[in-house]
């Protein structure tokens, strides 16, 4: 996908994730990224490994800012949370650019907010990293113990409730894209 | 201990096996790569090498370590739980983090290049480069002797974005320690290093400071439990001074047009004079090539027309590189998408493309949010707390070169067509004012 085209669906993924309640810090911009490629397979070519509060990509974080710098986005202050990310003045520009794109993509985005709009960043975090496990690792593995022995901050049972909720976030995916 | 003077840290001290270390072929190659590649050109007096920087790494790095490690300074359980408090493991990592630091510009090109995409072949990086010295058969026997799993060394000078084994939490931290995108070691001694011999004083900040307060803490209590490195509140400021001298260095020395254009024509004539274009990548010959091997290769192609990259050599050796004639104004950015692109196409129709060259680059990097220690001993956002931080603006430049065969032409023509060429109707007006179809 060529950079603007992806920018352009970053962007709507923002706007998005705003309307569905987030205030869409980067953390929120991260997970629902990795949603977006790796539950959606939105060929979005991020290199995603395990960082920061889960599945995390430095390219999407250089992407990030170099969209703020090219005015795509801003940082708005929004406290207590530290800011969250806007429309910048192109934005428009770019949205009217990839409009085709925007369409294309636009259900795959709605159905990732809906899920992940309302998650604090310990939410985000337990839910992206169980999808991650589930995504990468042998059949073999439980995903919930897994969890936490990369994550130690997060307890078992919490680690349960991530994997089941992935679980049946594909499933109404599997019902949605059979419909 | 063995120390060495610094003109940054007054003396870097060292242990007697980490001299070993220094000692090393792959380490002394590094007297001869210049920090800042061709900047001395522009910057007479930034011909500091990445020797010494290294060593600044490790002692800063160092000194991060003794204090983030300090049981004093751990205020929180889920933090208290990862960090060795054995003594024995303390003092492995800690020596497993000085020798990192000291490695991780190992694989470094000769000029530090960072048009590495283009100088190497598919899916390497300096980084891996660094991976495969450190991990290879030269350094063997020092990590035995050391008894350091070289492994750990790797991953620590690499850090979670280039290094692909797992991490835990405490590993994580340590290599943000050298690499982090905030308070990396790393970073912390080259703006001070740059600043100091480029003449450029904007990259000081008070690094005592910063240092002495730097934390380890959860992101938020009520939120994430993720440990990261944080900031006590009365080192807030020395955290904000670090980040505007950050964005003052970009603006001032590593993006200036100059600077920037010759590391586009060093390029060039790399690709062209290299064997194959590229560098090689088996650690020895690795290790053949510094700034030495290219600067006499570059003066030879320079003096000599029958030599490869003559053209190319001759524009850095004769000071004949392309000369800045464009970058968009505030009004052209909120006119067009891509206002860099429509000139540099439209000035390469004029004029041809090897007489125009275009430069985009943006800084990398995330925000600024870091948890903070308050007064009141609770967590907050860095950007929360600081009225500043969430102001420093994102540096990009997007600037168009033309040779200076055609520099006074181009300077007219784009001065007379821009506004034309950047709203797309058209770049070159006909004797009768009406726009070409091009």
């Amino acid at each position: 996908m060529e950079r603007l085209q992806r920018a352009s669906i970053l962007l709507t993924l923002n706007e998005e994730l705003r309307k569905a309640g987030s205030w869409a810090g980067e953390t929120h911009m991260q997970k629902a990224t990795f949603f977006l490629q790796g539950l959606m397979n939105i060929p979005l070519a991020f290199d995603f490994v395990l960082y920061k509060h889960g599945p995390f990509s430095f390219d999407l974080r250089d992407e990030l800012t170099f969209m703020r710098a090219q005015g795509f986005f801003r940082l708005e202050p929004q406290n207590p949370y530290g800011p969250t990310l806007v429309a910048g003045e192109k934005s428009e520009l770019l949205k009217q650019a990839f409009l085709q794109a925007i369409n294309k993509h636009l259900s795959s985005i709605r159905f990732v907010s809906q899920k992940l709009g309302t998650k604090t960043v310990a939410g985000l975090e337990r839910t992206a990293t169980a999808l991650y496990i589930v995504l990468r690792e042998s059949d073999d593995v439980d995903p919930a113990q897994r969890l936490t022995t990369l994550k130690p901050h997060i307890s078992l049972p919490e680690a349960q409730d991530a994997v089941s909720e992935v679980a049946q976030i594909r499933r109404e995916l599997a019902c949605e894209r059979a419909s | 201990m063995g120390e060495i003077r610094d003109p940054i840290h007054v003396f870097v001290r060292f242990r007697p096996d980490e001299e070993k270390i220094i000692g090393s072929r792959a380490f002394q190659r590094l007297r001869y790569i210049h920090q800042l590649a061709l900047t001395y050109l522009v910057y007479p007096g930034a011909t500091h090498r990445r020797f010494e920087h290294c060593l600044g790494v490790m002692e800063v790095a160092s000194r991060i370590y003794d204090v983030v490690t300090n049981p004093q300074n751990i205020y929180h359980d889920s933090v208290r739980e990862f960090v060795p408090q054995d003594i024995f493991w303390r003092e492995y990592w800690g020596r497993v983090l000085r020798c990192a630091a000291l490695c991780h510009d190992l694989g470094h090109l000769p000029f530090s290049h960072a048009a590495e995409k283009e100088l190497l072949p598919e899916g390497w990086d300096h980084e891996r480069l660094s991976q495969e010295i450190i991990m290879g058969d030269e350094f063997e026997p020092l990590w035995k002797e050391l008894k350091i799993e070289p492994e750990d060394v790797a991953k620590l000078a690499l850090g979670k974005k280039k290094c692909k084994f797992e991490f835990s939490d405490w590993e994580t931290i340590l290599s943000e320690i050298i690499v982090g995108d905030v308070f990396g070691a790393d970073r912390i001694d080259y703006l001070l290093r740059d600043s100091y011999h480029a003449g450029v004083s904007y990259g000081r900040f008070d690094h005592y400071r910063l240092i002495d307060t730097l934390r380890i803490l959860p992101a938020s209590p009520k939120d994430s439990q993720e440990p990261g490195l944080g900031i006590e509140r009365g080192g807030l400021e020395s955290a904000e001074s670090l980040l505007w001298a950050r964005y003052f260095m970009y603006t001032q020395l590593y993006f200036h047009p100059t600077r920037r254009i010759y590391d586009m024509h060093l390029m060039e004539f790399l690709k062209e004079w290299l064997p194959d274009g590229r560098f090689p990548t088996e650690v020895d010959e690795h290790m053949n090539f510094s700034d030495n091997e290219v600067t006499a290769g570059m003066w030879k192609s320079a003096a000599d027309s029958t030599e490869r990259g003559h053209v190319l050599a001759k524009r850095i050796v004769s000071r004949e590189h392309f000369r800045w004639v464009y970058e968009p104004s505030s009004s052209d950015q909120l006119t067009a998408l891509e206002p860099g692109k429509t000139v540099y196409d439209a000035l390469v129709e004029k004029f041809g493309a090897d007489q125009v060259r275009r430069d985009v680059n943006a800084q990398k990097g995330g925000s600024y949010d870091f948890p903070v220690y308050t007064k009141a001993k609770e967590i907050d956002s860095s950007l929360a707390l600081s009225p500043t931080l969430s102001k420093v603006p994102t540096f990009s430049v997007d600037r168009v070169y033309v040779s200076t065969a055609v520099r006074d032409e181009a300077e007219r023509w784009v001065a007379k067509n821009r506004d034309k060429i950047i709203a797309g109707t058209g770049g070159e007006e006909h004797s009768d004012g009406t726009p070409s179809e091009s």
